[in-house]
């Protein structure tokens, strides 16, 4: 039974994680990619992660919560600060109804 | 242990996602784009690990994907601060 679950549980964290390398291949710029791969790409590793620690022994369930619980901390921020330094390098915004509302010109 | 069919399309599909990741990398228009795409490589290469420690029971790969987790955000905001213009280290 557990062996099905973990089955399921990759199966849908390689769907998740495709989703997210298809809006990297697909979006105009790095603001819209940002909310593909963050998202995305933490939800479908921590699904890959639980079916891991699903039969995992000890050491295994121990480092998947850990790393899991890592990643929860550390990619909004990566994903912060990429947005931050496309901003201050004045990226342009490729989606067509886009609005940059920290620039004065109308 | 999941079933073997499933753990070998993983393990390849994983691949082909890697791949495409890299062509990204390489053909990304601008700085920040091509920093996202290697952010994101090595989270699926945490994902990778992640699928050969459940299948036979190797913890050890999960302890390369803790040392890989914590390598790639600290140099994701070291080239984030880097490509701000600010020395990454001040």
């Amino acid at each position: 039974m557990t062996a099905v679950i973990a089955d399921v549980l990759i199966l849908l964290g390689l769907a998740i994680l495709t989703i997210g390398v298809y809006g990297i291949v697909r979006l105009p710029d790095v603001y819209t990619q940002l909310h593909a791969a963050s998202k995305a790409g933490f939800l479908g590793i921590a699904a890959l992660l639980a079916a891991a620690a699903l039969e995992g022994d000890g050491a295994i369930i121990a480092r998947a919560v850990l790393i899991v619980a890592l990643l929860a901390l550390t990619t909004p921020v990566a994903a912060h600060a990429i947005a931050r330094a496309a901003h201050r390098r004045e990226e342009p915004m490729r989606t067509p109804a886009a609005v940059d509302e920290t620039r004065d010109e109308p | 242990m999941s079933s073997d069919i499933v753990f070998y399309a993983a393990i390849v599909w994983v691949t082909v996602l890697l791949g495409v990741i890299v062509v990204r990398l390489a053909a990304a228009s601008t700085t920040a784009q091509r920093i996202l795409a290697l952010d994101l490589l090595t989270l699926v290469l945490i994902g990778l690990l992640a699928l050969a420690a459940g299948e036979d029971q190797r913890s050890y790969a999960l302890d390369a994907a803790l040392a890989l987790a914590l390598l790639s955000f600290v140099a994701t905001l070291a080239a984030c601060k880097y490509y701000e213009g600010r020395k990454p280290f001040t």
